[in-house]
């Protein structure tokens, strides 16, 4: 009997053993932190930067709070008026100038001489262009003349490229890009002629020719009105979130 | 009767205490081995209350059946063909057919003994 009993608890350890084991691997579906010193510190980097951002924005909302308090009865209209300004060319409604790099489409020389269709500036390519352009800092960017801002779409309406309603037709295309400051402007520049964009718009006999401005170049004001028919307010329990 | 019970306990302590996980890719593995266990432990079980329980025969089922069951995932994970669906098909049946008996013949010795209560 009791050798009998032996045999059948060990089994039943073992199930047991199993058991918790299985538990525990199906609930711990979590992913572990697998980050390195190195990536950690560029983490920690990367969010010190994000609050130090942030502690910005917030004394300039502070100090346009007690503007407004002490100018209540006073200047009421001016503040406002300067809060408006200040979102507009937040926005892109104001024309902006500053260190950055143009940027100029043509078609390739050799091209024309053998015969074969000229490329045209696809919408992709455009979209492409300018989230690398906005991957690497640009603060704003304006292609042939019209400024790109958030709410700007870029496509292909009866074969013709668009954006915000204006053709792009003519080559060459130029496109400005402004950024923070000098040194940003010139490790855009050094990451523009790596660029794999130069490809791709050469696959389309397309060059892409890069500059680094020397002077403050401007870009135009966003000269529609911005539609925003899906636009809500944010919801208040989820204000100061950050991704 | 408790000694087993609380093999199972101690087995589910050591399991959640220590610090032991297996990989993800594998934990398919072990819940068809759990699958066959739990298997094995109610054809035990059965056998046990038939009378006719043999420590060798249940031993030697529970490694072998945990065993095929997890070969037969393995196969079939390298076959492309799902075939530890069969495994858990037949310990699933088996687990069914077994607990029924098991419940069958605790009836039968309940009403039994409810049954020499009255005549006493």
């Amino acid at each position: 009997m009791n050798k009998k009993q032996w045999g059948f608890t060990i089994i039943t350890v073992l199930i047991g053993v199993m058991l918790a084991v299985q538990f525990k691997t199906v609930k711990n579906t979590d992913v572990r932190d697998t980050r390195d010193t190195w990536q950690l510190r560029e983490d920690l980097q990367n969010e010190e930067a994000l609050r130090l951002e942030l502690l910005k924005e917030i004394r300039s909302q502070e100090e346009k709070i007690a503007q407004y308090e002490n100018n209540i009865d006073a200047n009421k209209e001016e503040v406002l008026r300067s809060t408006l300004d200040e979102l507009k060319t937040e926005v892109g409604l104001t024309e902006k100038s500053g260190p950055g790099l143009i940027l100029t489409v043509q078609p390739i020389a050799e091209e024309l001489i053998i015969g074969s269709q000229v490329g045209r500036v696809t919408p992709d390519l455009l979209k492409r262009l300018v989230n690398e352009l906005n991957r690497y800092g640009a603060k704003e960017v304006s292609i042939g003349g019209h400024r790109v801002i958030n709410s700007t779409v870029i496509r292909d309406i009866n074969n013709i490229t668009k954006i915000d309603g204006y053709s792009i037709q003519t080559l060459p295309l130029e496109l400005k890009v402004i950024v923070e400051n000098e040194d940003d402007a010139e490790q855009m520049y050094k990451r523009m002629q790596v660029s794999k964009s130069i490809e791709d718009f050469f696959i389309e006999n397309l060059t892409l020719d890069i500059q680094l401005a020397e002077n403050k170049i401007t870009v135009p004001a966003y000269n529609e009105p911005i539609q925003m028919t899906d636009m809500k307010e944010a919801d208040k329990k989820s204000e100061g979130g950050h991704s | 009767m408790w000694l087993p019970i609380l093999g199972l306990l101690i087995g589910l302590f050591i399991g959640f205490m220590t610090d032991f996980q297996i990989p993800d890719e594998y934990a398919n593995y072990l819940s068809i081995a759990i699958l066959a266990a739990l298997d094995t432990l109610f054809g035990g079980i059965r056998a046990h209350l038939q009378d006719v329980y043999s420590e060798k025969i249940f031993v030697s089922g529970f490694f072998f059946n945990i065993l095929l069951a997890a070969g037969l995932a393995f196969l079939g994970v390298h076959l492309g063909v799902d075939l530890y669906l069969a495994a858990v098909f037949a310990f699933g049946v088996r687990l069914f057919q077994n607990i029924a008996v098991i419940r069958r013949i605790l009836l039968a010795k309940w009403t039994s003994k409810n049954e020499n209560l009255e005549k006493n």
